[in-house]
């Protein structure tokens, strides 16, 4: 029976105004999006790889000397995720490369310094069609369902014949489905077909388990959406009451929850700014470099004499080994305090930030939009997981160049006690450029996004049973009058 | 000839809803093969209570219906298979053609395997007109739309109709020609029940006629005993009386 109804629900829908609409909205959009966005990708690609090319060039040609003094700036590049096309996610506003220094990671250029004030509208990429566009169509889709059927008296007419009720409610979720469902494949299909056409390496590893995941992940997304707005159909009397009731839910569901929670885990679980960090890390640097400058001016002047100018051949000679000791050990203390201090600064604000991000994308998970957003960056690595991965790159190339670079840069700054200050640099240790390790980032795998993720599939099926289970509980004990 | 056994039957049936109303109080009434019931009262009286129990929709709060000896209540998909449906205002789907809705609904009572002309026959023995039966039902008016809802009750050819104010806005003469459809119905040996606030159509139609008030049937005649009474005296002096006490 349940198909008779599946058949008559595709066919009600077809029929109407409200599948070609959806259509034409899906494909335009859609389409539309994936070009442009397969465009960027494009630009970005051959703008990164003339920036690595350029920065090699530039590396082969450098004298150790410019690299150790970081006269010559060394670069690790974000490559461009393929699947960005789909869900820009952070790839715009993490920064396209970093330049690794003797005093840290600078971040570049992000791509959303590009952008126009326009951008503050989210970008409308697959993801925002699907999260608030197609979501939305679903919902209205769902909307007279149930609702539709009370008002136009066709409920009890069907009732009155051998339909059991469970049938009716599968009849008219699937087929009700299908309907929105079927343009929206079609289009996703001639999209994939598209940008291969266009270049996207749709043949490269991992890429077409990555759009089956794109396309699963939407699919269950709508169909929560779906369920939900069936669960609305089944406990309103009219259909214009349901669209308001859809309308509302939608809102809290897709626009305020999600916003929210950010919000709420800065007020559970406040952090620090990273420019409040970044100064208390800068205080400590000043203070224990000046306590070492006045600490080895002091010693100077006890070996070398009151008022002796600082020179990096003293006299008398005999007294230099003494001051060269004194001086590496003074140094080499002075560095492990100060790395010992900023390292308990940083660590104590990557704890506290991740654990108010952690507060923010669990309670974000209340909503099936966040939990869907969250598994489509990841799959498509534009995500927090691969956002995360970028930063621990970053921060473990700085530890190498620091160990095999910049840490054979030894800097001294001495304050005599008499008065004025002087400062040298020395080398201990030359390094081959060519010997220097690159940059290297690889974003994560399809399975550890996924193992990534398991909150948001948890959530996605809940939102998937739930409003349906209810819809169906509402729906069987409903009476027809 | 002894009498045959009633298609429907409500054996002690009442109906309290949630709020408290007693919307239906041990209501007993039979109709048998060929015979039209009429019920008539007021808003509220009962009457779409009644058929909503005989279909299902709601559970009885005590007692029970019988559709062909079938307890609605115990098994309401068997029941349903001898009970067609006829609707108040039905809107029906206005995306499909008058015939893919019969067809939709012959599917649902069960005649799967119905062709193009079984369909025409229907609606032309509704006098849709020829025209109407492959326009989209959206452009049809209400008395189109009744009388495809007629064809969707006939097309199922079920032992039972039941009929829920389905002359309620028609013009005189798609009314008319609403009690013509049922008078063959009846003479097929239909046993219909029909709820109604029509008087006079209830007079001309109905082998019976009950008046419910408040949740009971205060009154039931026969045609023959209504050839010697007038109705809407009888009628209008319950409707005048005292309320029930419940």
């Amino acid at each position: 029976m349940w198909r008779t109804i599946f058949r008559k629900e595709m066919l009600d829908n077809i029929l109407g105004y409200r599948f070609p609409l959806f259509f034409i909205i899906c494909a335009v959009l859609v389409l539309t999006s994936l070009y442009v966005h397969q465009a960027d990708h494009a630009k970005r690609v051959r703008d990164t790889s003339e920036q690595v090319r350029l920065a090699g060039e530039e590396l082969a040609a450098a004298r150790a000397a410019d690299l150790h003094f970081g006269r010559i700036p060394l670069r690790g590049f974000l490559p461009p995720a393929p699947m960005a096309v789909f869900a820009a996610g952070f790839e715009s506003s993490l920064p396209k490369f970093y330049e690794f220094t003797a005093e840290g990671p600078r971040p570049g250029d992000t791509s959303v310094a590009e952008e126009s004030i326009l951008s503050v509208f989210g970008r409308l990429d697959f993801l925002f069609i699907v999260q608030m566009v197609a979501s939305l169509i679903v919902l209205l889709f769902a909307s007279d369902m149930i609702a539709g059927e009370k008002e136009m008296g066709t409920l009890r007419v069907i009732l009155a014949n051998r339909v059991p009720r469970h049938d009716l409610l599968w009849g008219k979720f699937l087929g009700g489905f299908t309907a929105v469902w079927l343009p929206f494949l079609i289009v996703f299909l001639v999209g994939a077909i598209m940008l291969g056409l266009l270049g996207l390496p749709l043949g490269r590893s991992g890429i077409p388990a990555r759009l089956i995941l794109v396309f699963l992940a939407s699919t269950v997304f709508l169909l929560a959406y779906f369920g939900l707005g069936l669960l609305v159909s089944a406990s309103s009397a009219r259909a214009r009451t349901a669209l308001v009731a859809i309308l509302l839910v939608w809102i809290a569901l897709q626009v305020a929850l999600p916003r929210l929670t950010d919000m709420v885990a800065a007020v559970i679980h406040p952090v620090p700014t990273e420019t409040v960090v970044s100064m208390q890390k800068s205080v400590v640097v000043k203070t224990i470099n000046d306590e070492t400058a006045r600490e080895l001016g002091r010693r100077y002047e006890e070996l070398f004499g009151r008022g002796t100018p600082y020179s990096t051949a003293p006299e008398p000679e005999a007294r230099r080994p003494e001051w060269e000791a004194f001086k590496t050990e003074t140094q080499a203390r002075a560095a492990e305090r100060k790395a010992a201090q900023l390292r308990e600064i940083e660590s104590a604000y990557q704890r506290e930030k991740a654990r108010q991000r952690a507060v923010a994308l669990n309670l974000s998970l209340i909503s099936p939009s966040a939990a869907f957003t969250r598994l489509v960056t990841d799959v498509c690595g534009t995500g927090e997981i691969d956002r995360a991965r970028y930063l621990e790159a970053v921060r473990a190339h700085q530890r190498t160049l620091d160990a095999e670079l910049y840490g054979h840069v030894h800097k001294t700054t001495v304050i005599m006690p008499s008065g004025g200050t002087a400062s040298g640099s020395s080398i201990d240790k030359l390094i081959d450029p060519k010997a220097l390790p690159a940059f290297a980032f690889t974003r994560a795998s399809v399975s550890a996004a996924l193992a990534g993720n398991w909150g948001s599939l948890v959530s996605l099926a809940f939102w998937l049973i739930a409003p349906f289970a209810a819809a169906y509980v509402r729906f069987i004990n409903y009476d027809v009058r | 000839m002894a009498d045959p056994q009633p298609i429907l039957k409500a054996e002690d049936l009442s109906k309290r809803y949630e709020d408290g109303v007693l919307a239906l109080d041990h209501l007993n009434l039979e109709v048998r093969p060929g015979e039209v019931y009429c019920l008539l009262g007021a808003n509220g009286a009962g009457k779409t209570t009644t058929i909503n129990l005989f279909l299902n929709f709601i559970p009885p709060t005590t007692g029970t219906c019988f559709i062909k000896g079938i307890d609605v209540n115990k098994d309401p998909l068997e029941a349903k298979k001898y009970v067609a449906f006829v609707s108040e205002n039905v809107m029906l789907y206005g995306n499909f053609t008058a015939r893919q809705n019969l067809d939709f609904f012959a599917k649902l009572g069960g005649k799967a395997d119905l062709s193009k002309e079984d369909y025409y026959q229907v609606m032309r023995r509704v006098s849709l007109q020829e025209k109407a039966f492959d326009q989209r039902v959206k452009n049809f008016s209400k008395g189109m739309r009744q009388k495809l809802g007629i064809s969707i009750a006939i097309i199922k050819d079920a032992p039972a109709i039941l009929l829920d104010e389905p002359t309620s806005g028609l013009d005189p003469k798609a009314a008319t020609e609403f009690l013509e459809i049922m008078a063959e119905l009846k003479n097929e040996g239909k046993a219909v029940l029909m709820s109604t606030h029509d008087i006079f159509r209830a007079k001309e139609i109905g082998d019976r006629v009950g008046i419910m008030k408040e949740g009971r049937l205060v009154m039931e005649r026969s045609r023959q005993e209504l050839q010697y009474e007038d109705l809407v005296k009888i009628y209008i002096d319950y409707m005048k009386s005292e309320p029930l006490a419940v």
